[in-house]
């Protein structure tokens, strides 16, 4: 081919090109009304009429949760299968980690399931993608719900948690303390668990001068957070610590009370009463050294149980987090937090589905799977020494009306912004003040204050 | 290229066809690129104009979004921690293409050497074997050699060294050079087969000529290797620079940007902010800073390393 007419084509190609981009910029810019305003909000979010009765008609329902999750899950919707067999409920899994971040759009799209987990409790609600179930409660009576619980289940229209209308129900929940080395403890001279803030310091300080880790944590996962947490619960309080957590006007983490928390932590890293290597420990790790019998303490949560009883036998022993009047407070939160979506076409078996969640049957599936049961009554059995302590833990717990919501997930970013300070702080890289100010920042800029 | 080839016999027609058939016939060539121009507008186009859409709003993926304007641009410009992160992306191209790069040309120049005595074919497969495992998967194997008890600390006590031994993934000094080091396992192999497959292509007489005159190793390295390879050198030099830039599935599978941000690149920053923070408009934004500076890094190089021919 010519000169000439290499030209003329090269040209024609760049028009063409130009042309399809103009098409494609045109098309996503003329259509310009702002990203988002196609219609998440429909579907009526609270019924007027609703029923307890589900009939005998085929329905068939989907379920979204998080893949660790799945043995829970499929007991517990065989179990309902028996008492209702003519609703199929088809489970639908997503890694974890995946689950949460996928699930506001898997909501909002237009064949979302009939019961998600939630995790961003306050942030779905007001973004219009759930089911008001204050009708279902009623009609279920689920007022009479433990307060702490039904807290857990509540959001106004703005996003601020822990009052206003109910979402949703648990199929069982987390709990927290500390699993200890029992024949570590009875060489530093202690008969028993520590009980008050004193006696963990004590023991912690003991170790120390036996030359042995205190407390053993992952905190490239941020697991030096549930220590700091533990504090927190004591300084700062339940009430107060649940509002910041639940997103309430004029809430913050800066305060003195959290800071003196922040304190307590910097310095028990600083005299070596938490790994060296703490940063660059993930925390799996951290629970298979603590197995191994490389320190006392080891704080995490009911998760952890059953490998730790497998791994240590009569070794160990589990506690809730020390108390300083005697009063019981930890984090406990929902293990999924099942609402039923704005667009869901089968509410009133998607609400029966969250009532036989507190039911007897399902409070005893969530403990055989290392859960602590939803709702109250009866103390489902336990499997195995540790477990049962860890069941009689959570008993007293609620008992005590202490759980609280874990900092992190204060707000979307809240969790990155802790892990990524108490990094800092451990490594004395922040100070307790500048660490609670940035959270705080963090924080405001999530809930758009 | 094959449309520009097809209007070829026009060349001969034109002085006999009607000028209209002639138009017909050099049109239906688009007909063939239409499927890969489609995909092309729908996958690459249309992401990237929505992308510099959403750049321009707060929006949290779901509920009306509000325009803010250049906002988002101001915010990555000025907020210190998002400007570290590119910082960051900067620093491991040291780990990501300066090593890989040298090193590679020193393993082809040994590998030449070798390939008479046998032990090339091991060689090459040993060294592109980091290439074909997964960046992710690598990660995960190199983030316990790095704990407190792995490989790297227990080769360090085995020479007496223990006073540096660390949880190098946990330390704020020196996890982002060993980050770096994984991409540099990564990248070795991919160049040093790129260069190795370029000196086959340099005419043996030259070598051969090198021999003859005299010159050693380094020599014909630096006079005959190294000037062969310039074209080579340019792909290795684009693809890994890109490679540390838009680094995202070692670091993000090794230290989530931890310990605090020492390691936090743009990538798995975009990916924090758009989808565990929701904030769908700040993450384009910072996307479309780091393309633009990869475009801003990598086409002068382009420049530099194009063959004068």
């Amino acid at each position: 081919m010519t000169q000439n007419e290499f030209r003329t084509s090269r040209r024609r190609l760049l028009t063409i090109a130009v042309a399809a981009t103009a098409a494609f910029t045109s098309g996503a810019l003329t259509a310009c009304s702002p990203p988002g305003s196609d219609g998440a909000n429909a579907g009526s979010s609270s019924p007027t009429t609703v029923s307890t009765e589900i009939g005998s008609v085929p329905i068939s329902l989907t379920l979204y949760d998080g893949a660790g999750l799945k043995a829970i899950d499929d007991a517990l919707i065989a179990a309902f299968r028996k008492k209702h067999p003519n609703v199929t409920i088809t489970a639908r899994f997503d890694p974890d980690n995946v689950q949460s971040v996928n699930a506001p759009r898997v909501l909002s799209s237009d064949s979302p399931p009939d019961i998600a987990r939630i995790g961003a409790l306050g942030e779905t609600v007001k973004s219009g993608l759930l089911t008001d179930l204050t009708p279902w409660a009623s009609a279920y009576q689920w007022e009479k719900l433990p307060a702490g619980q039904l807290a857990q289940y509540k959001s106004t229209p703005d996003g601020v948690r822990g009052a206003g209308a109910q979402y949703t129900v648990a199929s069982g929940f987390t709990v927290t303390g500390f699993y200890y080395n029992k024949e570590l403890l009875s060489r530093l001279g202690l008969s028993q668990a520590p009980k008050t803030p004193e006696e963990f310091e004590t023991a912690l300080e003991k170790a120390k001068a036996a030359n042995l880790t205190g407390i053993i944590a992952g905190n490239q996962n941020g697991q030096v957070a549930t220590s700091f947490q533990f504090a927190l619960n004591r300084t700062v309080g339940q009430d107060k610590l649940n509002s910041w957590i639940f997103g309430q006007p004029g809430a913050s983490i800066a305060t003195p009370d959290a800071t003196s928390a922040a304190k307590t932590i910097s310095e028990w890293a600083a005299k070596g009463y938490i790994n060296r290597d703490t940063n660059g420990t993930q925390a799996s790790d951290a629970m298979g050294r603590f197995a191994r019998g490389e320190a006392l303490f080891f704080a995490s949560g009911n998760w952890d149980s059953a490998a730790l009883q497998k791994q240590m036998g009569e070794n160990v022993g589990f506690a809730l987090p020390p108390a300083a009047d005697g009063k019981a407070v930890a984090m406990s939160d929902p293990s999924s937090n099942f609402g039923i979506p704005a667009k869901s076409k089968n509410k009133d078996a998607a609400a029966a589905f969250l009532n036989f969640l507190t039911s007897p049957e399902a409070r005893q599936i969530a403990v055989d799977n290392g859960f602590a049961p939803s709702g109250s009554g009866e103390q489902p059995t336990g499997n195995g020494a540790l477990s049962t302590q860890v069941q009689k833990a959570f008993a007293d717990l609620v008992l005590a009306d202490g759980q609280v919501q874990y900092i992190q997930n204060a707000s979307n970013g809240a969790n990155a912004a802790w892990t990524a300070q108490i990094q800092l702080l451990v490594d004395g890289r922040t100070t307790p003040e500048d660490m609670l100010k940035t959270v705080q920042t963090q924080y405001e800029q999530d809930l758009g204050k | 290229m094959t449309t520009l080839r097809s209007t070829a016999p026009t060349t001969s027609r034109r002085t006999v066809a009607p000028k209209k058939k002639s138009f017909l016939h050099r049109w239906s060539g688009w007909l063939f690129v239409l499927p890969a121009l489609l995909f092309y507008g729908v996958f690459v186009l249309k992401p990237l104009v929505t992308a510099v859409e959403y750049s321009f709003y707060d929006w949290n993926g779901i509920t009306v979004a509000t325009f803010v304007g250049f906002e988002n641009y101001v915010r990555v410009l000025t907020d210190p921690q998002l400007l570290a992160s590119i910082g960051h992306a900067f620093f491991l191209i040291i780990f990501f293409t300066v090593l890989p790069v040298s090193g590679g040309l020193l393993m082809a120049a040994l590998l030449r050497e070798l390939r008479s005595k046998g032990m090339g074919t091991f060689a090459r497969t040993a060294l592109f074997l980091p290439q074909i495992i997964p960046g992710a998967a690598a990660a995960i194997a190199w983030v316990w050699m790095f704990s407190a008890s792995g490989t790297a600390n227990q080769m360090l006590s085995a020479i007496g060294l223990d006073g540096l031994t660390r949880a190098w993934l946990g330390d704020f000094t020196w996890s982002l050079p060993a980050v770096g080091v994984i991409g540099t396992w990564i990248n070795l192999g991919f160049c040093t087969i790129l260069l190795l497959s370029g000196t086959g292509k340099i005419d043996a007489s030259i070598y051969e000529a090198a021999r003859l005159d005299g010159a050693g190793f380094v020599r014909t390295l630096l006079s005959v290797t190294l000037p062969g390879l310039k074209q080579e050198i340019g792909v290795c030099v684009t693809v890994t620079v890109i490679s540390a830039l838009a680094s995202f599935d070692i670091i993000f599978m090794s230290t989530q940007g931890g310990p605090g941000y020492s390691t936090m690149v743009p990538g798995v920053q975009v990916y924090q902010l758009g989808f565990t923070q929701s904030q769908v408009g700040l993450a384009s934004a910072l996307a479309l800073i780091l393309t633009a500076l990869i475009l801003i890094v990598v086409l002068p190089l382009q420049r530099l390393f194009r063959s004068e021919d």
